[in-house]
């Protein structure tokens, strides 16, 4: 009897292993192509299944290009600069930008504020001299932040003087939406990791979920979880340890809060926002770091078009219930409804 | 006797094939090779079986990344952060990335990850 239950469970274990080991057993040809650039301060890797002719990607790597010009802020011959210096564009990607900035804004509460640059400046997060500026100092550029600075219409963005605007926030989402939209149009999928966003494109071609590991906060070299991911999905941290600069034994991060200018301070390390579009994931991670996790969740509870990831400084790990079941590996605590 | 033996002989043979059936799944395979990126543009890639010493050049600054023991770490470099140090020896991903000197060292076929949000 002891046999035959052994020989039963020898020939399953057979069976599994043996599925496993057969070389891509089942799977579709692979005709992977990568390439990477450095475009918006970061390496962007692109990986594309199906383009093998080369065009996409080529396409790809120009869009890139592209939107590094049109959107820096350092350039002197950027559209953005353009914008920043004399107050007004027509440039549709700024355009497109300026008012999905404001929706995400007015969505959050003012959490995410794309005129902040000159608040940056003055920590040191755009020139590297880092430091605490006066108080005088920060309240001095008041009156050239916030969002009601924006003036919009459908083909033009205009601001006063002084304002200046910076995408920091949005650009990479804005990037990989356009991408995706174009390799969904040329039918095929693949993975865009655009610095640290994460944008899948359609289904791998074994047909299994992506999996997408979530940077541990506290070691650059290691993910604290993983996520898997199906379809097109757009994942995108904020956190503290991205950049920051520490003073007196008080850390810094590049992430400024609206209302007091100066980096948000709170019990977070990171927040990973998984949506539909990477534009609005990207704007989000940010708005929903500057939040904090009460007022996180409590968005989400509105909304309900986004799932995130919150790590605490205690290491506890926050989930939303749609990415319950989608933890491939590492503990967490589930958000109630 | 005779059938404890093979009771035996066949719950050994099924632990392991259990266990290799484990490993296949969840295990993190490490990888053979590591490309290295500056400014993006691909400039090593390196043999973890082979120990070496390698200055990487970037626009921006310089990184030595040191292979031992099949695993590659930035051991020096002229960042200010030293982040990418930090990371210590690996050969897996997620990669070791040098934001401030625009260099990266990816690791091929380590794992089932597909990326890493961060």
């Amino acid at each position: 009897m002891k046999i035959r239950v052994f020989s039963l469970l020898l020939a399953l274990a057979i069976l599994l292993t043996g599925c496993n080991l057969l070389p891509d057993a089942g799977e579709q040809p692979r005709e992977v192509s990568e390439s990477s650039i450095w475009a918006m301060d970061t390496q962007m890797d692109l990986r594309l299944y199906g383009d093998t002719d080369g065009v996409v990607m080529a396409e790809l790597t120009a869009t890139l290009n592209r939107l590094d010009h049109t959107l820096s802020a350092t350039a002197a011959d950027s559209a953005l600069t353009a914008l920043n210096e004399s107050g007004w564009t027509d440039d549709r990607d700024i355009v497109y930008l300026a008012s999905n900035a404001r929706k995400i804004s007015e969505q959050t509460g003012g959490a995410l504020d794309i005129t902040l640059l000159p608040v940056s400046r003055l920590w040191g997060f755009t020139t590297g001299s880092y430091g605490v500026p006066a108080a005088a100092d920060l309240e001095a550029l008041r009156d050239r932040v916030g969002m009601d600075k924006l003036s919009l219409t459908d083909e033009s963005v205009s601001v006063p003087a002084g304002t200046k605007l910076d995408f920091g926030a949005l650009a990479k989402g804005y990037a990989a939406d356009l991408c995706r939209a174009r390799m969904e149009e040329a039918g095929l999928s693949g993975l865009l990791a655009l610095g640290g966003n994460i944008q899948t494109v359609g289904t791998k071609p074994d047909g299994s979920d992506w999996i997408i590991g979530v940077q541990d906060p506290n070691d650059a070299g290691r993910y604290i979880l993983t996520l898997r991911l199906t379809g097109s999905k757009a994942a995108v941290s904020s956190g503290d340890y991205q950049r920051y600069f520490v003073q007196d034994s008080v850390r810094y991060c590049h992430i400024l809060d609206p209302e007091t200018l100066a980096p948000v301070r709170g019990s977070l390390r990171s927040v990973t926002v998984v949506a539909n579009e990477g534009l609005l994931a990207d704007g989000l991670s940010t708005a929903l770091y500057v939040l904090g996790r009460e007022a996180g969740t409590e968005l989400w509870r509105q909304r309900g078009n986004f799932e995130a990831v919150w790590i605490e400084d205690d290491g506890v790990v926050w989930v939303t219930p749609g990415l319950k079941d989608r933890i491939a590996d590492g503990d967490c605590q589930v958000i109630e409804p | 006797m005779k059938t404890r033996y093979w009771v035996l002989l066949l719950g050994a043979v099924f632990l392991i094939l259990a266990g290799l059936t484990a490993l296949q799944y969840f295990g993190a395979k490490p990888a053979a090779q590591a490309r290295v990126w500056a400014d993006g543009e691909l400039v090593r890639t390196l043999d973890l079986s082979e120990a070496g010493e390698y200055r990487i050049e970037s626009a921006a600054g310089w990184n030595i990344v040191t292979v031992s023991g099949g695993r590659a770490a930035v051991t020096a470099a002229s960042c200010p952060d030293g982040d990418c140090i930090r990371c210590g020896e690996k050969n897996t991903n997620p990669p070791i990335v040098c934001l401030p000197n625009r260099v990266s060292v990816q690791f091929s076929d380590s794992g089932d990850l597909d990326g890493v949000v961060r």
